[in-house]
């Protein structure tokens, strides 16, 4: 399925000839987006089931030497880690690696973005100037490694407009918030999403200090795992700079960051960052609001 | 559609317009501009502008500590190599915190979400929060950049009562609870008895953690902290070993005194609203 406008399914598009529009839109949310003269013509989706094969493939990922980058990592973050024991063993672990693992990056940016242009497309056919209340989800189809990316959205017509003539913008705020935003000064821009994975092949230290034999070995002792911080930080680090790299120089808002982590195997850890928040711009100078008087709600 | 009558609001609906159509007045972003990200929402944000701050920069820090192992099995009192690790995680992670605030040019950090997790061999803290400084004031303030978990709003609260944060300040203590003897385990089974050795371990960890905390208060030269958070119960990996830590935010008077905030009694005359979260749909 291509993205454009013109590929929707045909049942789509004779239902979005009707006359009645479809909302995801809570009442309250309804009556908030009318105030704000955001009239809703349809609820829009864009759906994109995605194949992980990646995932199958992770215990090839570890570089073939600690002086190279991991296979398929050819740009990213890499960092290598020396034994300083001197040991020599089948069994030792004399060197580690964290990488970027940019291919499950790749895979995962190629099923949002498609789900979020399929539903990007749906707007645009139905005349919107923006979708609002977005919903994304992700979730597995099968026991086969098929995760399916679902977006969804209202999309809105501001009354007495001109037709749109650029892209739609789309929010994940609606109604009260989203009207807040806008008497704050920011018009919606888009969505955005990043996720980034760091794969952790860990080196001796790092697997004598997650098991608790550090002391064992006289200059590991009680410490910080450095390793496993470094794949840490650095797998927020890089969601941040994807994120700050698409803004442009605008805002992100109400961003939501969440870090996942995966055994794979003793050691053996993968990290997945996801940070989210609505991209918005400034339109009007910053206008403060007088100091917020409390108050105490008798209720 | 026909569009139902609805109240005019013609301020809003000229700002949406006006924000979505009007161009040539729209502040655009250039490449230049620093791109700014915060985890704040809107109301917080709002806030923050309120008594002259705004967000920077969504920042974080994290530290894992090991605890070798067999710490948490044999011993007696303290488990110094847990509550130490803790300690050390804490430390790095919040200056790693303040690192990446102070290299945005933060002033401090405020909603910081805490993770903490304690494994029986290694101590995990993660920290995420918003750099914030006063509008359009980029230069670096001479005493060091502050973190708290305090929310956007509840800083607004403390600013305006007169108050500033210093830091956040944790304590926590791991602590043996000495096995009973064989006889008095036996006597004990069928009796509903206090098991004192539990009881005062349990003692001895949450002296011992605020203890703690108060002097890192006192090393930040804070009148107090505020919003203290405690968790205190058994390792669910050391039958015998129970831990407790507490850790707020450190505050201290920023003026020459309190000021009241004086609320406003409010009784509101229409039902409670629910707030919209499109999240929960899914």
């Amino acid at each position: 399925m291509s993205e454009g406008p013109l590929d929707l399914p045909e049942a789509a598009q004779r239902r979005f000839s009707q006359g009645a529009f479809s909302s995801g839109l809570s009442v309250s949310d309804f009556g908030a987006c009318l105030d704000m003269g955001l009239e809703p013509v349809g609820l829009v989706q864009g759906f994109c089931a995605m194949h992980w094969g990646a995932y199958s493939m992770s215990g090839l990922g570890r570089g073939t030497t600690p002086f190279t980058g991991a296979p398929g990592a050819a740009h990213g973050y890499v960092q290598n880690y020396q034994c300083p024991h001197g040991m020599i063993s089948s069994e030792h672990r004399t060197w580690g690696q964290n990488y970027q693992q940019n291919w499950i990056e790749d895979a995962w940016r190629t099923g949002f973005n498609s789900a979020y242009s399929r539903m990007m497309a749906e707007a645009q056919a139905l005349g919107a100037h923006g979708v609002v209340g977005v919903i994304d989800g992700e979730n597995p189809l099968s026991d086969t490694g098929v995760v399916e990316f679902h977006l969804r959205g209202t999309a809105v017509r501001v009354l007495d407009a001109p037709a749109p003539s650029a892209t739609p913008w789309s929010t994940f705020l609606a109604g009260q918030r989203l009207a807040k935003s806008f008497e704050a000064g920011y018009a919606p821009v888009s969505i955005i999403t990043a996720v980034t994975s760091v794969r952790v092949w860990s080196y001796c230290v790092t697997e004598y200090l997650l098991g608790g034999t550090g002391g064992m070995w006289a200059n590991a002792g009680a410490a910080e795992i450095h390793q496993i911080v470094d794949a840490q930080n650095e797998v927020r680090d890089l969601a941040r700079t994807r994120v700050r790299a698409s803004l442009h120089g605008d805002v992100l808002h109400g961003a939501h960051l969440e870090v996942s982590a995966r055994e794979i195997g003793p050691g053996d850890v993968e990290f997945q960052s996801r940070l989210s928040g609505n991209r918005v711009r400034r339109f009007k100078d910053f206008d403060p609001l007088p100091v917020p008087r409390p108050t105490v709600r008798l209720s | 559609m026909s569009v139902p009558p609805t109240t005019p609001r013609p301020r809003l609906r000229d700002e949406v317009r006006h924000a979505l159509f009007d161009q040539a007045d729209r502040v655009t972003a250039s490449a230049e501009a620093r791109a700014t990200t915060s985890d704040l929402s809107i109301d917080e944000e709002l806030n923050l502008h309120s008594i002259g701050w705004e967000p920077v920069e969504l920042v974080s820090g994290v530290s894992l500590h090991s605890i070798p192992f067999g710490y948490w099995n044999w011993g007696q009192g303290e488990i110094e190599g847990a509550s130490m690790a803790h300690a050390t995680a804490f430390v790095n992670a919040t200056t790693h915190l303040l690192r990446e605030a102070g290299a945005a040019g933060g002033h401090g950090v405020v909603g910081v979400r805490i993770d903490r997790a304690v494994h029986s061999t290694f101590v995990e803290v993660s920290l995420v929060g918003t750099a914030v400084r006063p509008v359009n004031r980029s230069r670096r303030l001479e005493r060091g950049v502050f973190a708290s978990d305090l929310s956007a709003r509840d800083f607004t609260m403390l600013m305006v009562a007169g108050w500033e944060p210093l830091g956040l300040a944790t304590g926590a203590s791991f602590v043996f609870a000495p096995r009973r003897s064989m006889g008095a385990a036996i006597q004990q089974q069928s009796q509903n008895v206090e098991l004192t050795n539990f009881t005062e371990a349990m003692y001895s960890a949450r002296e011992a953690a605020m203890q703690r905390m108060q002097e890192m208060a006192i090393e930040m030269h804070g009148t107090g902290v505020v919003d203290v958070k405690v968790q205190e119960g058994p390792m669910s990996f050391a039958s015998h070993a129970v831990g407790f830590v507490a850790l707020g935010t450190v505050v201290r008077l920023a003026q020459a005194a309190h000021r009241l905030i004086d609320p406003t009694m409010v009784v509101a005359l229409d039902d409670a609203s629910v707030a919209f979260d499109a999240r929960t749909l899914s």
